[in-house]
């Protein structure tokens, strides 16, 4: 059977992750996972909606200790759990603080502290083939798709990605993240990526520019920071003075190339961007102010199918269709070139407006109703409209009932109520009309204010 | 519902948020004492962010999670205006 190590490595007294200002030892990490170990409960799945980032490792390392798989829902809108519940019967719960989920039992991660520090852990081995991870994302069909990760994949995407951006593990670098680490891109960024090179991770979630700054500031020198977009442009326009960092991971959305000219510039760094999708993970990385061709990570390579590019990895069980337009430039390279039209992505959340539509059309007293990703302007976050034939209801109301049907970042802002929708003569709503609709509309709130 | 009782800080406040947020409501509805994330105007983690910029170019006030009212400060738009009216800079 083949594995692969949990852990890259790590001194037994190395740092493995840092909490306010205080290393956790490689040695304290294996005994509280084995701790945790013994008090997981006899189930095949677990849903981890532990809020700090090492706890949430804790939880992971335990789970795959026993086998068991990890699922990351697609957000905690309750409806969304439940139906991921439903097909997940097997599951429980695993929290630092938060409430569970209605219905599965819970094991608090926190009660694991307070172990025992004596003896030696034997850092465990993982079979390749354990199906370690399940993220979601929202199909065309309303329901979640699942998009299993076997151990190997995680490993094999963690280490070619780090080989690629030069890390090693004599680099005493700290790996400091904003993005969440129940998402793809964070979990393999912000957890495997350090660990799996014997590298320490910062626990905590910077949101604000000044939190960015000061949780840089709380690790010593040479950090990497993993973040967004919109991260990064609120960082320049604060012109926040960051201390030192290697260099600046982006992903989630395309990140304009005058703002990462700016941010190299400001923050004397060099900043990478990561592209990936939930069905593979991370494929390929560019630096962007080096231009717009994308480079696959090795041993990831193209196939050509009848309509579309495919990607092949040995750690991938079958080929996966690339999700957006592209061109090739050489056989590792290549230019993308927009969205296939039904997936949107808002702030790294990836969503398919069919399913979106389904979801609203679904509620009770909507006669008709559509979400529109409208034209791009400046902002690095772009949030949904939606146009709803509802009479009787109002805007909040369908708002509220929606927002217990779809992660909040789908939310349309605005929700306009309309008395019919611009269907052609064959029934069809197309985007040009939807636009052409957004524009008086916009015209008519002008001129209410 | 009309606002009445809102100080002329909490009306620029308000229409701070709305433009910033690219809300499609009348500024004047937002109730001085309303929830501003969750139930309330239903605001997240990414309009903090974006808020937290829009208040920092405004008023200089620049907002940190480790500042131990941060909570009570984006509680409501009141709350969220007695915090600038302490800590702006312009």
């Amino acid at each position: 059977m083949s594995t692969a190590s949990l852990l890259g490595p790590y001194h037994p007294d190395g740092t493995l992750a840092w909490t306010n200002g205080s290393p956790i030892t490689c040695h304290r990490f294996l005994s509280e996972v084995a701790t945790l170990v013994d008090r997981l409960p006899e189930k095949s799945t677990v849903i981890n909606l532990a809020e700090d980032r090492y706890r949430f490792f804790v939880g992971l390392a335990a789970a795959l200790v026993r086998g068991q798989t990890t699922l990351l829902p697609p957000g905690r809108a309750p409806k969304v759990l439940t139906q991921i519940v439903e097909d997940y019967d097997d599951s429980y719960c695993l929290i630092d603080g938060q409430a569970g989920v209605a219905g599965l039992p819970s094991v608090h991660i926190l009660s694991a502290y307070g172990s025992s520090e004596e003896g030696q852990h034997v850092v465990p081995q993982i079979p390749t083939n354990h199906t370690a991870v399940v993220a979601f994302t929202s199909g065309s069909t309303g329901t979640p798709r699942p998009n299993p990760k076997t151990w190997g994949s995680l490993v094999a995407v963690a280490r070619h990605t780090g080989d690629r951006l030069g890390l090693t593990p004599t680099e005493n670098v700290t790996v400091v993240a904003t993005v969440p680490h129940q998402h793809m891109f964070g979990l393999e960024t912000s957890l495997l990526l350090p660990t799996q090179f014997g590298l320490p991770f910062h626990t905590g979630r910077p949101l604000y520019p000044e939190d960015v700054r000061s949780t840089l500031g709380s690790v010593p020198p040479r950090r990497i920071l993993v973040t967004t977009p919109l991260h990064i442009k609120a960082c320049v326009t604060e012109r926040t003075r960051l201390p030192g960092i290697e260099f600046i991971l982006s992903a989630t959305a395309p990140l304009p190339m005058a703002l990462a000219q700016q941010a190299e510039t400001l923050f004397d760094t060099k900043v990478y961007e990561v592209y990936g999708f939930a069905e593979a993970g991370s494929v390929a990385t560019r630096r962007t102010v080096a231009g717009d061709i994308w480079q696959l990570l090795d041993r990831v390579s193209f196939s050509k199918e009848s309509d579309h590019y495919s990607l092949r990895a040995d750690y991938l069980p079958e080929p996966v269709p690339f999700p957006d337009h592209i061109s090739l430039k050489g056989s590792q390279a290549f230019v993308l070139h927009g969205r296939n039209a039904d997936l949107v992505n808002i702030a790294g959340h990836r969503g398919s407006l069919g399913d979106l539509n389904q979801k609203l059309n679904e509620i009770e007293g909507v006669r008709d109703g559509v979400f529109l990703f409208p034209e791009k302007d400046e902002d690095p976050v772009t949030r949904l409209m939606a146009f709803v034939v509802a009479p009787g209801k109002s805007a909040d109301q369908i708002l509220g009932d929606l927002r217990t049907v779809i992660d909040p970042v789908f939310l349309p802002r605005p929700l306009y109520l309309v008395p019919n929708l611009p269907r052609n003569e064959t029934g069809k709503l197309t985007r040009e009309s939807l636009l052409e609709l957004a524009r008086q509309l916009r015209c008519e709130d002008h001129r209410d204010i | 519902m009309a606002l009445t009782d809102a100080s002329p800080l909490e009306t620029e406040v308000a229409k701070l948020i709305v433009q910033t947020l690219n809300l499609k409501i009348d500024p004047a509805q937002i109730q001085p004492e309303q929830p501003l994330f969750g139930e309330g105007l239903g605001l997240d983690s990414i309009d903090a962010l974006e808020l937290s910029l829009a208040i920092s170019q405004s008023y200089g006030y620049q907002i940190r999670s480790d500042d131990p009212e941060i909570v009570a400060t984006f509680a409501s738009l009141r709350s969220l205006c007695k915090s600038i009216e302490k800590n702006r800079t312009k």
